[in-house]
């Protein structure tokens, strides 16, 4: 009897602040969405880097016919100078730093750019002579990338020593921006949803003090009097909450798993079911929310 | 049944209070009115009774129990023993007469069927037969009076408390109105009806409590609105010879 008399209070309550309500829900919505995208790059930047950081390596590139580099001077990399440079990789003084290398010819790193880029036309209008022979090496400590650097960008037949680590890194910052700036959106804009769900439960309170003043005269408990308007708050921004679920999975599922992924095929994007952790994050953190501020506002302007 | 020792109530520092140490007992089954001017600190006794406001000094009793002692979430269980009409009814104007009653039903988790037996039961007893599905509007002044009352009564409360009942009824109105606290206090219920319509109290002829200027001045058994003995010094009792004293001890032990 009491929880369909509480019900019921909680259906009229939200039919009365019908625009209010709606606003709740939207400004919810909208700072859960940006506080479930800010976790979302986190995650994103987690698998990348899980997946990238024991693949990537320092790159010493061979010279080929259209090198420009001041050490190609003399035209693409001889088979001597390849041996020198495999000799200096052997040799105690690099050999400390790292743990394995790999040599990738023209026409490996042909067959690899196919495979990464087997379904755009650039594939066609790239030739196997146009690509660079390679070192690959695996550093032991990726820091010590400088002395990798120093010692074999000056050498005769390199173009250039690269640093896949630091390209990654570029990214990553990038991506960490993005993230910290979405959770200053989402700060600011949980900061509107309180103050509008705030205002929103001291109105309803008002609309309603004739039926909550009898109450407390005839004796019914503080949980009986403040439970729906708590529970208007809480339903309100859970609502916001789960579109804010929707939208994201909507996105990792259509936008990250769906098209960018065709475009980045050796890129590890989360999965839309990895996005469904975030979801009972989002939703507790918008019941909490809406919860503690309803009770916060009812302490203050609703007698019991 | 209720009982005030040494009440003093101070809503603002510097201003006289609105009870000035008061002390006055009201015994189970008695008819209480509560008269003086405006301002004279009717409401205010109402209020402390029902753990409202909070005495500045001095003890609140209700059935035996004093209600500064009572812990916060225990106040609602104070109030369901206690009823309370105001001269302003204050009804639900979107619920009918049935709903209005039966909303305090409700609320304290009565169950439907018995809400349903009810109901009817406590209307009947405030004449309003066959009005249930009346909407306030649709009622006269004495009748949403009525159905403010079959309110405050249904869960059957011991103490009933009317602050001005009939402050905006004609008289006609108001002597029905008084026929209903009447059979009400009958039926075993305390009243305490606070009042400056002199008219009620001198037909009722029950025991008059005079406040003024917080202070009570006389307490007298049976009586008018004004005083038929000059008021001598301080307050003033005149028992009846029905056995108050009977009653009393009796009380006291409740
Ligand atoms: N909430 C309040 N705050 C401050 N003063 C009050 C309050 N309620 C009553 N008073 C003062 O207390 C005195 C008694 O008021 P009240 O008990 O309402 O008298 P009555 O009901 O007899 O007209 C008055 O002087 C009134 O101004
Ligand atoms: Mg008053």
């Amino acid at each position: 009897m009491r929880l369909l008399f509480i019900l019921g209070e909680i259906g009229s309550g939200l039919r009365r602040n019908l625009s209010m309500v709606i606003s709740v829900v939207l400004v919810t919505f909208v700072s859960l969405t940006f506080v479930g995208a800010a976790g979302m790059l986190q995650m994103q930047i987690n698998q990348m880097k899980g997946y990238w950081y024991d693949k990537v390596q320092v790159a010493v590139f061979l010279c080929n016919d259209g090198s420009t580099a001041v050490g190609c001077a003399s035209g693409p990399a001889t088979k001597e100078q390849q041996e020198n440079l495999q000799a200096m990789l052997e040799s105690p003084a690099v050999k400390q730093y790292i743990n394995d290398f790999q040599f990738e010819s023209q026409a490996e790193a042909y067959t690899h750019f196919k495979e990464q880029f087997s379904n755009s036309p650039i594939v066609d209008s790239v030739s196997e002579d146009q690509l660079p022979a390679s070192f690959r090496i695996n550093m032991k400590n990726p820091e010590k990338y400088q002395i990798i650097s120093e010692t074999f960008s000056s050498q005769p037949g390199v173009e250039t020593v690269s640093d896949q680590r630091q390209v990654l890194e570029r990214i990553f910052s990038w991506m960490n921006g993005a993230s910290v700036a979405a959770m200053g959106v989402a700060v600011v804009m949980i900061f509107c949803a309180v103050l509008l769900i705030t205002t929103t439960i001291r109105l309803s309170a008002f609309s309603r003090r004739r039926e909550t003043g009898i109450m407390r005269l005839v004796g019914a408990s503080k949980t009986v009097i403040q439970l729906p308007f708590i529970l208007e708050g809480v339903i309100a921004a859970v609502v916001g909450a789960v579109l804010a679920s929707v939208t994201l999975w909507l996105m990792a599922h259509f936008w990250l798993n769906g098209e960018l992924s065709t475009q980045f095929l050796n890129t590890p994007f989360i999965s839309s079911a990895q996005v469904l952790v975030i979801a009972p994050v989002l939703i507790a953190l918008g019941a909490g929310l809406a919860g503690i501020s309803s009770l916060l506002t009812l302490r203050r302007y609703l007698k019991v | 049944m209720i009982r005030f020792e040494n009440v003093t109530k101070v809503y603002e520092q510097n201003a006289r209070p609105a009870l000035d140490s008061v002390s006055l007992e009201i015994n189970r089954g008695e008819f209480t009115f509560l008269v003086g001017a405006s301002g004279s600190g009717k409401s205010t006794f109402l209020r402390l009774i029902l753990k409202e406001d909070k005495a500045s000094s001095g003890s609140v009793y209700v059935a035996g129990q004093n209600v500064a002692n009572i812990s916060s979430w225990r106040v609602p269980k104070l109030r369901r023993g206690i009823g309370v009409v105001f001269q302003d009814f204050r009804l639900l104007p979107q619920k009918n007469v049935f709903a209005n009653v039966a909303f305090a039903m409700q609320v304290i988790g009565k169950s439907r069927s018995i809400i349903r037996e009810t109901v009817p039961e406590v209307l009947k007893t405030v004449g309003l037969e066959g009005k249930e599905r009346r909407m306030p509007h649709e009622l006269s002044g004495g009748e949403q009076q009525r159905v403010a009352i079959a309110r405050a009564v249904v869960n059957r409360p011991g103490i009933l408390l009317a602050d001005e009942p009939t402050g905006n009824l004609d008289p006609i109105t108001s002597m029905g109105i008084m026929g209903v606290l009447d059979k009400i206090n009958q039926n075993g219920t305390t009243v305490v009806m606070a009042t400056h319509d002199d008219d009620i109290v001198n037909e009722m002829r029950r025991r008059v409590v005079e406040l003024k200027n917080g202070k009570v001045i006389r307490d007298e058994a049976k009586a008018l609105y004004t005083s038929m003995i000059p008021v001598v010094g301080e307050s003033r009792r005149l028992r009846d010879a029905s056995g108050e004293e009977l009653n009393r001890a009796q009380g006291a032990q409740l």
